[in-house]
């Protein structure tokens, strides 16, 4: 027993003077530019809002000549407790990060607080509205318009199965701006090809459930007679739905023709990676002027920080010239989605122009015919209502 | 039905039940004499060394140097940290709540009450003195802080209290009362935090979606660029309070009567009742007590709030043995470990926190096996024909 017991108190000796030795021990940096991210899930995610972001902000630092192995510093799985966030936020900061990106909306108050705190990082918070005029800013972008380009895709195939009921799966519908505006200029896109479309939306009340996105596109489907399924929220099961049942659909944050060849039309989707190296140059050669330079920003077609997936062999063939047409005007700024004037597109995908006002489906007029756009603080902030062709089921 | 069974089968069966009557005879557990705290803890470090030593394996596999994570994890990031201090604040910010629950538990732990209600309980005193916090935002700090720490005392304790009650006058069963009430608590939490409406206060009014409205957070002492949170001074006079109430009163005497037999309590004329509600009480209080310091110091609520130390602290209590001094030092070395594994993981992309529970995990679960060999032994119990020939090959030798 006695010589067992010194065996092993050797054994301990030995393995504490390691690691004794090893704390000693201090990691050389490499760069002196070091990017921070705060993550709601994990950066090994395969799919969905994480995995979006890692994957633009790792495109980004590649493309700007940074390693993301030595350079990127993540702290990931933080919930959006304040207290997390800030702890998360000093780990960033004490590891000499000078961005700080937070990708979840809750971590608004922490990320705010933060700013104060540590005026020589720049924080950058997706999806909030709070910043100040040197080191906080936040991003989204005008994902309206690719939903636009998605629901033109829609409307001709509607045309084309000869069945006006269109189905749309929401996480939430007027609760949230986002969600809203997102239903409201997929319709439009739908009108402006087939005006008698009528989109049933179908609303989930939750961000994410597999299980309820599936048998919402079912209920779509089976109860609504919907032959085109589009979705706001982050899997690809309404997609996997419509492809079982023959019929097809619009996917969301991805590519999902790779979950659903046989359905999918086009997807609305973000290229993160376009702000994320806009911002990561800023931060790292001209930081003072961060925020006279990228600001908080809302990036649409124009910038091609959101855009729509590749048309695949499902989608009718003049889909794509009336896509190309509508792009080319919302690129070059010369007409925007909620507008008092209207496009409207031919059976061969021809546009006219016209003025028409812009009214809710329960009458309400919003924008007079030939008026301007509304405002970008009611698309990202304040729109509650729903466009004249939405149905909401449920 | 065992009459139906063909011949065959039966006599499998009849086998395969004296093989396992024969194991349970060869093989026992037994107390070992009592070890020494050193001896004991000598264990409990080689159980560690081996749990790292998976985890630098897992982490080789993944061409991360071990050496680098652990020097990263055991120094929780304080190496090479621009902000030193923050880290240190943060690390007390998870200590204090993850002791004062321990200690709570464990005094209802002693007392054979089986209160695992942390969640529950901290969830209910976060969410009271956050109202405090949230309708009286011009008090002064101090006064705030001791409000709201009264209130989520009171609340909390009532809600121990009406279990304790139910368990002295219907017999009902505590754990799972007190498991229940960690989920009413926190779908009310996430109730209030989902709800926009006028009336909900919780809620912050410039923001389209749902989020908790923030409020004043904690004093502190400036010590330098170190900022030292008064939960923190607290807490360490509750611990050495916790420690004298246990070891020198008579109600912590009455408490570990009860813990040891309830029957041999009643004979001696404590009133079991009245004991058992007044600790029931206190242990809640004082877990109550934890939530509104940790709402203070971030100065929010959220249904993340708790960060676990409800169930954490269960393990705590009854690693340390439900001593008082063994609960600080643990829960001490158990936050380097949650704190530290985060820490380390931040710093290499491929590895996302997952990669710091498995080993928390790994960790947490050497130490207790090596707790557990520590004091109990494998026995061999040999078969009477086998200690007959042990002892003719002992004569042999000694007669060599």
């Amino acid at each position: 027993m006695r010589s067992i017991l010194k065996k092993m108190l050797g054994v301990a000796l030995a393995a504490s003077l390691c690691l004794g030795a090893v704390a000693c021990k201090k990691k050389d940096s490499k760069s002196d530019f070091k990017v921070g991210a705060i993550y709601i899930n994990s950066q090994n995610d395969t799919s969905g809002y994480t995995y979006a972001h890692h994957k633009g902000i790792t495109t980004a630092m590649e493309a700007a000549g940074l390693s993301v192995k030595d350079d990127l510093i993540i702290v990931d799985n933080v919930p959006e407790d304040d207290e997390a966030v800030r702890a998360a936020i000093d780990t960033l900061a004490g590891k000499g990060c000078k961005i700080i990106f937070g990708i979840s909306f809750g971590y608004i108050n922490a990320m705010d607080a933060a700013a104060k705190d540590y005026p020589d990082i720049i924080f950058s918070h997706g999806t909030g509205y709070l910043s100040n005029d040197t080191n906080f800013n936040n991003y989204f972008g005008r994902i309206y318009q690719a939903r636009y380009l998605a629901g033109i895709a829609a409307g001709y195939k509607s045309l084309e199965l000869g069945n006006n009921n269109i189905g749309y799966v929401s996480a939430y519908g007027t609760e949230y701006a986002e969600t809203c505006s997102g239903i409201n200029a997929f319709t439009l896109g739908c009108l402006s090809v087939n005006k008698d479309a009528t989109v049933h939306v179908y609303e989930l009340n939750t961000w994410g459930d597999i299980e309820k996105e599936r048998q919402a596109a079912q209920i779509l489907i089976d109860t609504y007679g919907c032959c085109v399924i589009a979705q706001h929220c982050d899997s690809a099961q309404p997609q996997l739905v419509a492809a079982e049942k023959g019929f097809f659909g619009c996917g969301y944050n991805s590519d999902m023709a790779v979950d659903a060849p046989s359905a999918h039309l086009t997807a609305p989707v973000w290229n993160w990676n376009v702000y994320y190296q806009l911002a990561i140059e800023t931060a790292r050669d001209d930081a003072k002027n961060f925020m006279s330079k990228v600001g908080n920003y809302y990036g649409g077609l124009k910038e091609n920080f959101v855009d729509i997936s590749p048309l695949t062999e499902n989608v009718p063939a003049p889909a794509a010239t009336a896509i190309a047409t509508a792009r080319e005007l919302m690129v070059k700024g010369e007409w925007d989605v909620f507008s008092g004037v209207a496009l409207s597109f031919d059976a061969s995908g021809n546009m006219t122009k016209s003025d028409v006002a812009l009214v809710t489906n329960d009458g309400t007029e919003i924008v007079a015919a030939g008026g301007a756009s509304v405002e970008d603080g009611v698309i990202t902030g304040s729109m509650n209502y729903f466009v004249a062709g939405v149905i909401q089921e449920q | 039905m065992s009459q139906q069974e063909p011949l065959e089968v039966k006599g499998l069966r009849k086998q395969i039940n004296r093989g396992k009557n024969s194991l349970a005879k060869q093989f026992h557990l037994v107390r070992k004499s009592r070890m020494k705290l050193w001896q004991n803890a000598l264990y409990i470090l080689i159980g560690v060394v081996v749990a790292l030593a998976i985890g630098a394996a897992i982490l080789t596999s993944l061409d991360i140097s071990a050496i680098d994570y652990y020097s990263d994890m055991f120094t929780i990031g304080l190496v090479g940290n621009a902000y030193p201090e923050r880290a240190i604040e943060n690390f007390l910010v998870s200590y204090v709540p993850l002791l004062i629950t321990s200690l709570a538990l464990a005094l209802s732990f002693k007392m054979r009450f089986w209160n695992i209600g942390g969640e529950g309980q901290f969830l209910i005193g976060a969410l009271t003195s956050a109202v405090i916090a949230i309708k009286f935002p011009g008090l002064n700090p101090y006064l705030m802080l001791l409000l709201m720490s009264v209130v989520a005392m009171l609340c909390s304790g009532v809600t121990g209290l009406a279990i304790a009650r139910l368990k002295t006058k219907y017999n009902t069963n505590e754990t799972l009362a007190t498991l229940m009430i960690n989920y009413i608590a926190l779908y009310v939490v996430t109730f209030f935090g989902e709800t926009k409406a006028d009336w909900n206060f919780f809620l912050r009014t410039d923001s389209e979606r749902p989020k908790f409205t923030s409020f004043t957070k904690m004093p502190f002492v400036e010590i330098g660029d170190f900022h030292l949170q008064i939960s923190v001074l607290v807490t360490l006079l509750i611990a050495t309070g916790i420690w004298f109430y246990l070891r020198y009163t008579k109600q912590g005497y009455e408490i570990s009567v009860i813990g040891d037999s309830r029957r041999t309590a009643t004979y001696a004329g404590m009133n079991v009742k009245r004991i058992t509600l007044r600790t029931m009480f206190t242990s809640a209080a004082l877990i109550g007590l934890a939530g509104a310091f940790t709402a203070s110091s971030s100065g929010c609520i959220s249904t993340n709030i708790t960060n676990n130390v409800g169930w954490t602290g269960i393990i705590v209590a009854w690693l340390s043995k439900l001593s008082i001094p063994g609960i600080v030092l643990s829960s001490f070395l158990i936050t380097i470990l949650q704190f530290g594994c985060r820490s380390a993981s931040s710093l290499y992309p491929s590895i996302d926190s997952h990669f710091a529970d498995l080993l928390q995990g790994l960790i947490l679960f050497a130490v207790l096996a090596a707790d557990f060999f520590a004091n109990y032994k494998v026995v061999r119990i040999m078969s009477a024909g086998e200690k007959q020939e042990e002892q003719h090959e002992d004569k042999k030798e000694v007669e060599s």
